[in-house]
């Protein structure tokens, strides 16, 4: 009887477990505006900086990027995109931007959450846990898609729809977020309760977070080519293409049934449209009771499977192996070789700063690659020689000379690349951060400080700085730069980047991010997005004397080109040379004076 | 020795005082068992003798180095191991080791046969190769404890040394802590377990509300409750909040 009574649904226990879920659990903030944080009040400059403050900030960056979204929907219906057309672009993004993330999120909320094997011994059955922790997810994941809806309100603006017409799109657009969702979840539970790789935590986090990266970079690169040509108004139309029917509409109706109603509810009349949110409402319902059914099967018996899972058991290693296993190193490489392995094998970690960086040279080789096929396919249809076009840019190559106000441009142009990299300076300030509880264990141990910093500006400058700059040595050298000046946009390339990374990773030091209970937590929500943007700052901050320098000489002529190349380099040198100082010195001895 | 002049530590800008006006002295050749309930002061005490929290004022000397003054020279002096096993998690059990002997300059010569000798003796021959996170909490117990034990340094400062081991690993550890002492250096450790103290310790010292209460040897607890009892009905009646210390302590 107890058994049975503990499978049931109730409303009662879905207040409590909500409750207990929203204030006592930690969990992902899929808004990225803070909304997840807990009220606790926290020390030093996250602490500080204050939840009310993050949440303007964030809430700020949302209505910029919303903005932005309703400018182009604005533009799509200037130029004569239907309303449909537009709020069919915003649906398809909405499940590629779910797909993409939502399955990934949704097992972190459902299943990798500590307080769950807790959960188990409780009298509470698993559709009630899993509806609780569903709302509360559901509750914050709305909140982010509706990033998204600005593109159809803007076109609804330009093309004087009626109020009625908003109120419509904005009630599909909500019905399709919570639709597509809820079809998620319905693949999440069978897969987590029969996958061996969701088993291991570890590994789902790697792959799932691989494919994420890998599937990112690729829109990325996609979005590079289908914005060439008609730009909006194609992938627009494009959009419409994939709700009208063959496997495309089949897939969509699958994983977002509401969808397939979105042209009765943003093109009828008043009773039609009614009827299709009425029938988008039913669709969310279905959903809802499949899921159920769902959860009660296998929620429980998913999250009792992850218990326990994992535990891989190494190799017995002694004598010989052991010694060379164990042989000195200095506090530098010791401090190194700890903070690779982490960066390694914590899989949030790998995948956002070890892949993504390494996969950011490949996302500009096959730009470059496809960049360079479609110029050179244009040129033979003109009737031009590749290898002529090729000549012609080494003839004006060459004449990059130390009194040619084209070098200084070229040395802008690596600054406006570099201040392009400060997305990736995110990458130093969470050094420190990355170390969460495990700093204040190292700062018990008689810990060289200086090596401990060094040995965090080493690892991101391999990873994102270096392969970039094998890129800029490639093209330089087919293009025929000369080797002067070749050398000398690389001196500005590496004296941007290592006074941004070192900047960046000072900051980072004084302001550190010590108490997360989850990896995911750290490097992603508000305060990340925060971080991201603010390597654009550091990156103008760097970079704003020698680009003055430089402009002085190129723009304004005020200063000869010999002079304004040697300055900018000069004032790279000596920022790197007071950022080392600096680093080394204020930075480490806060490090060696923090406490929790 | 360890030599703890007038510390304090507060919080909040005052409002909250963890330690207070502390003043106490530890030989070499000794052990010392802290004791104490729970929110006493001991951990936020041991953490500013391993230089983790910065006293509010006073002065702490470890083997005659203030560590104020000298943290790194100080920290070489000591290896402490914190109430919390669950450190550097994603490091294999080596490769831990090898990092907090790099630390602490442990030389090539004396690492190896140290590293396999505290791997047999602890039972974790066979786990060496795994990451820490796959441990249970006394096996990460366990290899806190090895790494504090590998550099030998004169001083150990244990925070609840003996939560989650076995009964081998808790003998094994009060041996290690015997002979330690015996070798003419310092042990400190806190512990609930007054049945531990009673038996390792040399002299105990006992906290409530951020303020020692009572220092000296068992014996002389006795002689001061005039009783025979357990050590545990002793310090049940002294950090009771009846007892006469514990009024004058607020």
């Amino acid at each position: 009887m107890a058994r049975s009574a503990a499978q049931g649904f109730s409303w009662r226990q879905l207040r409590v477990m909500l409750r207990v879920i929203m204030r006592g659990e930690q969990h992902l903030d899929s808004t990225g505006m803070g909304l997840g944080d807990d009220d606790a009040p926290r020390k030093g400059f996250w602490g500080g900086l204050g939840s009310g403050v993050r949440k303007v900030a964030m809430g700020f960056l949302f209505l910029l990027l919303a903005a932005v979204f309703f400018m182009m929907g604005y533009l799509m219906g200037e130029v004569g995109v239907t309303p449909y057309v537009a709020f069919s672009l915003c649906v398809v993004c909405l499940v590629g931007l779910t797909v993409l993330t939502g399955l990934y999120q949704a097992v972190n909320i459902l299943y990798f959450v500590r307080d769950l094997g807790y959960y188990l011994t409780l009298p509470v059955s698993a559709t009630t846990v899993m509806w609780a922790k569903l709302v509360h997810f559901l509750g914050m994941s709305l909140l982010g898609d509706l990033i998204i809806l600005p593109v159809g309100l803007g076109c609804l603006l330009a093309v004087g729809a009626a109020p009625g017409t908003w109120v419509a799109m904005t009630l599909a657009f909500l019905l399709s977020a919570v639709a597509v969702n809820l079809a998620l979840v319905i693949i999440c539970v069978p897969l987590m309760r029969f996958s061996r790789l969701a088993h291991d935590k570890d590994r789902f986090s790697r792959v799932f977070g691989a494919l994420i990266v890998v599937f990112a970079l690729a829109v990325g690169v996609g979005s590079q080519f289908a914005l060439q040509g008609d730009g909006l108004a194609s992938l627009a139309s494009g959009s419409e293409q994939l709700l009208s029917g063959g496997v495309p509409a089949v897939v969509m109706g699958v994983l977002c049934p509401p969808s397939l109603l979105a042209r009765t509810v943003v093109e009828g009349d008043v009773l039609v449209v009614v009827g299709g949110l009425l029938g988008m409402l039913a669709c969310v319902a279905v959903y809802a009771v499949v899921l159920s059914a769902v959860a009660r099967r296998w929620y429980f018996e998913g999250v009792q499977a992850l218990q326990g899972a994992g535990g891989k058991r190494g190799r017995r290693v002694e004598g010989t192996e052991l010694a060379q296993a164990t042989r000195t190193r200095g506090a530098f490489a010791a401090n190194l070789s700890r903070d690779w392995k982490t960066l390694v094998r914590v899989p949030v970690f790998f995948n956002q700063f070890v892949l993504s960086s390494l996969l950011m040279p490949l996302y500009f080789v096959v730009i470059m690659v496809a960049s360079g096929f479609v110029g050179f396919s244009q040129a033979s249809e003109a009737g031009i020689e590749p290898m002529d076009l090729l000549e012609m840019a080494r003839s004006l190559t060459a004449l990059l000379t130390f009194d040619s106000p084209a070098l200084a441009w070229c040395a802008v142009g690596v600054l406006v690349f570099g201040l392009f990299l400060g997305f990736s300076a995110y990458s130093f300030t969470m050094g420190v951060s990355r170390d969460g509880e495990d700093f204040f264990f190292m700062r018990g141990l008689p810990m060289d400080w200086g090596a401990y910093l060094a040995s965090k500006f080493v690892v991101p400058f391999a990873l994102s700085t270096v392969p970039m700059l094998v890129l800029i040595v490639a093209a330089l050298v087919v293009l025929g730069v000369p080797a002067a000046a070749g050398l000398y946009l690389v001196g500005i390339y590496l004296g941007a980047t290592v006074a941004l990374g070192l900047l960046s990773l000072g900051l980072g030091a004084l302001f550190p991010r010590l108490t997360w209970d989850n990896e995911a937590q750290l490097v992603k929500g508000g305060g990340a997005t925060l971080m991201v943007f603010a390597g654009l700052l550091v990156g103008a901050a760097v970079m704003a004397l020698p680009a003055l320098a430089l402009l002085a000489g190129a723009l304004w002529e005020v200063l000869a080109v010999p002079v304004a190349l040697g300055l900018a380099l000069a004032v790279f040198v000596a920022e790197c040379a007071a950022l080392v100082w600096w680093v080394l010195g204020p930075c480490a001895r806060s490090l060696s004076r923090r406490e929790r | 020795m360890i030599r703890i002049d007038h510390v304090s530590k507060s919080y909040d800008g005052g409002a909250t005082c963890a330690v207070r006006d502390l003043t106490l002295e530890i030989k070499s050749g000794e052990i010392f068992g802290l004791l104490g309930p729970n929110g006493a002061g001991k951990s936020t005490l041991l953490n500013m003798l391993a230089g983790v929290l910065a006293p509010t004022s006073g002065e702490i000397e470890l083997d005659g180095v203030d560590i104020a003054a000298d943290p790194l020279a100080a920290k070489r002096n000591l290896c402490y191991v914190s109430d919390s096993p669950d450190h550097l998690l994603r490091l294999k059990g080596h490769e831990f080791l090898r990092f907090i002997a790099d630390v602490y300059e442990v030389p090539d010569a004396a690492r190896g046969p140290r590293i396999a000798e505290l791997a047999r003796e602890y039972g974790m021959e066979g786990e060496l190769d795994n990451q820490i996170q796959s441990y249970s909490h006394g096996m990460r117990q366990k290899m806190m404890i090895m790494g504090a034990l590998l550099p030998d340094p004169a001083i150990w400062i244990l925070d609840e040394p003996m939560t989650g081991l076995d009964p081998k690993a808790s003998w094994l550890l009060k041996q290690s802590m015997r002979r330690h002492a015996d070798a003419g250096k310092t042990v400190l450790f806190s512990t609930h377990v007054l049945d531990v103290a009673e038996k390792v310790v040399d002299r105990v010292g006992v906290i409530a509300h951020g303020e020692l209460l009572f220092v000296g040897t068992v014996d002389e607890m006795r002689e001061h409750f005039k009783s025979n009892g357990s050590l545990e009905e002793m310090f049940l009646e002294l950090t009771s909040e009846n007892s006469p210390f514990a009024e004058e302590a607020k």
